[in-house]
């Protein structure tokens, strides 16, 4: 078999078995709908920059749950099973796209819950979804490598917590301020900086992960 | 590794730029008066960090690609002795910015950015100490310290240039090159960072030294 | 009467200017010294940062002395 059919079946694996349970996308987004509904229960009205702030701390907190399961649900003995029949290549690009996948529906439903319960719309809307399909793609692409390491580090949630965050908070930093920007409704040639900065990110992060996954992956 | 003569280049460099540093004419500038002499101290000390830390990942590489456990015990001394020097920088840019800038810590990016890079390392070196298999420990920390790497270019060199710092050279500020390094201050900055660097690397030998004979004698 | 509150209102005009004066004089005389020792205080740090972990290396060989020392 060669890559791509790998890929295409491992990915369909994921979403299968996701399928069956709903087990992640379900836990994550009672996760996020509750803490929003707290947070609005708690703050009432609130201004568009803590908005903002919060939406992003929600967002990491769901993604490093989300994403973190990829590796660390799966038991040793399907770890040696898929091992045996797939490339580790194959193996990280169909759980990367797999969480992209996720994150990418997590990050719409959280935002339009954000929106409704809060009652506030960004001025530039279509930049603010630009940024957060952005983030949730580097959300996902970053903490799938990060929940390799960590699962293969033995004790997984505390270690994907420290080995994530001054990882991603550089990515944060980008994000904030480009969705500062599409909130305040700056022109857009501003923000193409930061879109371009997460763009590479993102390819470096890739680049590593599929680099040095195949080393990770090989007991 | 065992020869003298840069130890006793990186020394007399050192001694060099600290009494060149102490004496010598710099220019008067309205804040920094005669503190600008600090950058001769400060400055060579993330120098000095950023050349360890590409020592370690250097080795980091090695062991990925022939594993031999040497290499993994050279990445984590000169880590260690990255890690001493980064802290040293802080705190002297600590210092420096409560006599210039008012405040000890003034939120500035490059600040942000050198905390957040110590932090990658430190985490580092956690996952070190979370795992106890010899040989995995080894595999799983070069592989995070390759993955972490590049983030800390991204942090440490292209963030800072998108936002404004009251560092020197970033954001609307010019650069040192503009006005103030002028070429005597260069004949002394070179030369330290260079002393600095050296000194750094033979720490760094001394502890993979002593390293490894803790490790001969364990066994 | 005016003369002496015209002469009255010049004085505080010039006192006011003497303020200004002393006020720089003394913002220079504090900057005199030229915050010379912010690297003073710099560089002690880095010595002692250096030297304290001198002392941890120092501390890890002495571990392997005694253990070598017991094994002969």
């Amino acid at each position: 078999m060669n890559l791509s059919t790998q890929v295409k079946h491992l990915v369909k694996k994921e979403l299968l078995l996701e399928w069956r349970s709903k087990y992640a996308l379900n836990g994550v987004l009672l996760y996020v709908v509750s803490t929003v509904f707290v947070c609005f229960l708690s703050f009432v009205s609130i201004e568009i920059i803590t908005w903002n702030a919060l939406f992003w701390i929600i967002m990491l907190f769901a993604s490093i749950n989300a994403v973190s399961k990829s590796f660390l649900q799966e038991s040793k003995g399907r770890h040696l099973y898929i091992y045996t029949i797939a490339s580790p290549i194959a193996l990280i690009i169909s759980k990367t796209v797999y969480n992209v996948l996720l994150m990418l529906v997590l990050t719409i439903i959280a935002l339009s819950f954000h929106m409704v319960v809060f009652g506030r719309v960004p001025q530039d809307l279509p930049m603010y979804l630009l940024a957060t399909l952005l983030g949730s793609l580097s959300f996902s692409t970053i903490f799938t490598m990060i929940s390799a390491i960590a699962s293969k580090a033995g004790n997984g949630g505390m270690l994907m917590a420290i080995l994530g965050f001054p990882v991603i908070i550089p990515v944060l930093v980008v994000l904030i301020k480009l969705t500062k920007n599409a909130i305040d409704g700056l022109d857009r040639s501003v923000s193409w900086d930061e879109v371009g900065m997460l763009l590479v990110i993102n390819v470096l992060v890739m680049a590593v992960s599929l680099l040095l996954f195949p080393y990770l992956w090989r007991d | 590794m065992y020869k003298n003569w840069w130890k006793i280049l990186g020394a007399l460099l050192v001694i060099y730029s600290t009494i060149a540093g102490f004496l010598s004419d710099v220019p008067m500038l309205p804040i920094l008066h005669e503190s600008i002499r600090n950058l001769y101290f400060h400055v060579p000390m993330w120098f000095g960090m950023i050349v360890l830390f590409s020592v370690s990942v250097y080795h980091s590489i090695k062991f990925l690609s022939n594993s031999n456990p040497e290499h993994d015990l050279k990445a984590v001394e000169s880590v260690n002795v990255g890690v001493v020097y980064g802290i040293l920088g802080i705190v002297t840019g600590a210092i420096w910015a409560k006599f210039t800038w008012g405040q000890a810590w003034s939120f500035d990016v490059k600040q942000n950015f050198a905390a957040i890079a110590l932090l990658l390392y430190f985490a580092y070196l956690v996952l070190r100490n979370a795992i106890d298999e010899e040989q995995k420990r080894a595999k799983i920390s070069a592989i995070y310290n390759i993955f972490a790497f590049p983030m800390m270019v991204v942090l440490l060199f292209v963030l800072p240039r998108l936002s404004d710092s009251l560092h020197p050279g970033n954001g609307g500020n010019p650069g040192f090159n503009s006005y103030d390094l002028d070429s005597r201050m260069r004949a002394i900055f070179y030369p330290a960072c260079l002393g600095w660097i050296l000194v750094g690397y033979w720490i760094y030998t001394i502890l993979y030294r002593v390293r490894s004979l803790e490790k001969n004698n364990n066994i | 009467m005016k003369k002496i509150s015209v002469t009255f209102l010049m004085l505080m005009l010039t006192l006011q200017l003497f303020a200004q004066n002393g006020d720089s004089s003394l913002t220079e005389s504090v900057y005199a010294t030229g915050k010379i020792y912010v690297v003073v205080a710099c560089i002690v740090l880095i010595l002692f940062g250096l030297l304290f972990f001198l002392f941890t290396i120092e501390k890890r060989l002495k571990k392997l002395e005694e253990k070598s020392s017991a094994k002969n």
